[in-house]
């Protein structure tokens, strides 16, 4: 008997819903769990799908995607990549690998949300997938550095890093907790898979793929870009909620909602994705820099799209717009400056030609970055290593949980951003920050920084031995210069052939 | 450096795909369901973003022929690691389009 083609029964199949009779529809779909916001369900079961997926083709599909990605990573193995690799390069998967594993759990908790409590049957459908996928890319991307654990116990922070309370890993965990697993169903579907899939996944997974394979990194190459084809397909459940809370009298609740997320991907992005593509990526294996990857990905990309759907531009774009020329470069020398607070080895990423690509691509680095840059070199040169090394605290924002930076030198315009609520006085890096706080400080209000932490006493010793020690970093993991300081070495002859 | 408001206004729909045969069959096919269309690569090495202006329909008769070999259009997913616009899937066809025109 011939089997009739997926377009025939689709629709069919997905309308799932029933009138309950041993319970009220409240009572299986909790408001609070489910963000129908009134809507009724029927008009939740028009909700459709764009790209769609059938069990039977979902598990040969997939099935597919794992046996070209491992069999990439079997045949290359021998070829101890890793071994070779520039430091730079090699920083840069310990990071990817130390912040993103355990985020995919927590993005399956999210898709979770929606299989069980969306009043959308295509939307509980899509997110079963995703559900699934988000399994996948955890199973991946923590078995993948585990074959390294044998090299440093660095790759082990795959398993280890988002369960510490390193500051980046509290930063990771703050955005993943609030647009991922703590909002209702309509909300998960539009901050985590509209705005943070269909936006910002794609210029780790697909933007660091370009650098990887100049790198000849095929391996993650592969590995990443495989997986964003799975946030491709589930990436797709945001836009058909949106468009029902716009034609439902929604459209500011569901901008809202977006900007709060774009804004926060926006500075983990900024910390995470930004000096590893414009600072350790060696300089000729760069595809694109940042700011360039963001105009491809987020601004030309993504934000059309959300054009296209009939909302507006957020209301910060002007600022967002500047920050991506400046905010990573501030992350890059804090990340840096503090580097045995991490659990990879921060590469420097600025030896004379690597200078000269930074101020091509955002004129002016050299007056505003690059002359804090020659300070630190300076020590270096005359061997004052210390001086190179944190003593003190930064100001951390109480809304992204990274320091509190923006232009040095001449141009200087670094704000702390302060606020009172219930007598706390809260500091902040940037006015959308800010906004994203009062929209719902009953949700933000009892968190504690890490300096807060710090200073409220609760890390002892209240030392850098005993901070580092609540961060969960011995002395195998916290973090050196990349190169251990060979990039010094390139001034100084610089300076011996000048004199 | 172009400005950011000129990169934010554009009208380019189109898949982005892993480097492989696929992607090939894929440029090619571009070129055959949308004639008179300009299809634009840009090869990234790790991907390939194919584009054209407000709407690109891939058929499952033009990639088979293209490849020479049977093919299902769920097999696209493999390969299809983002898009640029918005997205019909079905099993004969995928359509990547935008309903506004900056």
């Amino acid at each position: 008997m011939a089997k009739l083609g997926r377009n025939a029964w689709y629709d069919l199949t997905r309308a799932t819903n029933w009138t309950p009779k041993y319970v009220s529809e409240d009572e299986l779909f909790p408001e609070e769990m489910s963000g129908a916001r009134g809507i009724p369900a029927a008009t939740w079961e028009t909700y459709d799908e764009p790209y769609k997926t059938s069990y039977p083709e979902y598990v040969e599909i997939q099935r597919e995607k794992d046996a070209g990605t491992y069999s990439i990573k079997a045949a290359l193995e021998r070829s101890a990549f890793v071994d070779k690799a520039d430091p730079g390069w090699v920083s840069t998967m310990q990071a990817h690998y130390g912040a993103i594993p355990l985020g995919e759990y927590l993005a399956s908790i999210g898709e979770a949300r929606m299989a069980r409590f969306s009043k959308a049957p295509g939307n509980r459908n899509m997110a079963t997938f995703g559900m699934m996928d988000e399994n996948r890319h955890a199973q991946l991307q923590l078995f993948f550095p585990h074959a390294n654990i044998q090299r440093s116990v660095k790759w082990d922070w795959a398993h280890k890093g988002l369960r510490t309370n390193e500051w980046a890993a509290v930063a990771a965990r703050s955005l993943f907790d609030d647009i991922v697993t703590s909002r209702d169903a309509i909300s998960t579907a539009i901050m985590l898979t509209f705005a943070f899939e269909t936006g910002f996944t794609n210029m780790q997974f697909l933007g660091l793929a370009a650098d990887a394979a100049e790198t000849g990194d095929h391996t993650f190459a592969s590995l990443i870009s495989s997986i964003q084809t799975d946030e491709s397909r589930h990436s797709q459940q945001g836009g058909p909620a949106l468009e029902i809370l716009i034609a439902n009298g929604k459209k500011a609740e569901a901008q809202q909602l977006i900007d709060v997320a774009i804004w926060r991907s926006w500075k983990l992005f900024a910390v995470l994705t930004g000096p590893l593509m414009d600072y350790y990526t060696p300089v000729e294996a760069r595809k694109l820099s940042f700011k360039e990857f963001m105009q491809e990905w987020i601004v030309a990309q993504f934000e059309r799209q959300l054009l296209d759907m009939g909302l507006a531009k957020p209301w910060y774009w002007d600022i967002l717009m500047r920050d991506l020329e400046i905010t990573h470069h501030g992350m890059q020398m804090g990340i840096w400056y503090w580097r045995p607070t991490v659990w990879w080895n921060p590469a420097a990423g600025v030896t004379p030609d690597e200078r000269d690509w930074l101020e091509e691509k955002y004129p002016g680095w050299n007056k505003r970055w690059g002359r804090v840059w020659d300070v630190i070199t300076d020590n270096l040169l005359n061997d004052r290593e210390a001086l190179t090394l944190p003593e003190t605290l930064p100001t951390i924002c109480n809304m992204c949980n990274l320091p509190i930076t923006h232009i040095p030198g001449d141009d200087w315009d670094i704000k702390d951003w302060q606020y009172e609520y219930e007598g706390r006085l809260y500091h902040f890096g940037s006015e959308p920050d800010l906004w994203c706080f009062k929209i719902d400080p009953e949700r933000y209000k009892g968190h504690l920084s890490i300096v807060d932490r710090f200073i409220g006493g609760l890390i002892q010793p209240a030392t850098l031995e005993g901070a580092l020690q609540y961060m969960g970093l011995g002395p195998e993991e916290m973090g050196r210069d990349a190169h251990l300081y060979a990039w010094v070495e390139k001034f100084r002859r610089a300076k011996a052939a000048a004199a | 450096m172009p400005r950011t408001d000129d990169v934010l206004n554009n009208n380019r729909v189109g898949p982005v795909m892993r480097s492989g045969e696929i992607a090939q069959a894929v440029i090619e096919a571009a070129e055959m369901d949308n004639p008179g269309k300009a299809i634009t690569v840009e090869d990234m090495h790790a991907y390939l973003r194919i584009s054209t202006d407000t709407e690109m329909i891939l058929t499952r008769e033009s990639i088979e022929q293209c490849l020479g070999r049977p093919f299902r259009m769920q097999e696209l997913e493999i390969n299809l690691s983002s898009f640029a616009g918005k997205i019909e899937s079905g099993t004969d066809r995928f359509r990547f389009y935008f309903t506004t025109k900056m």
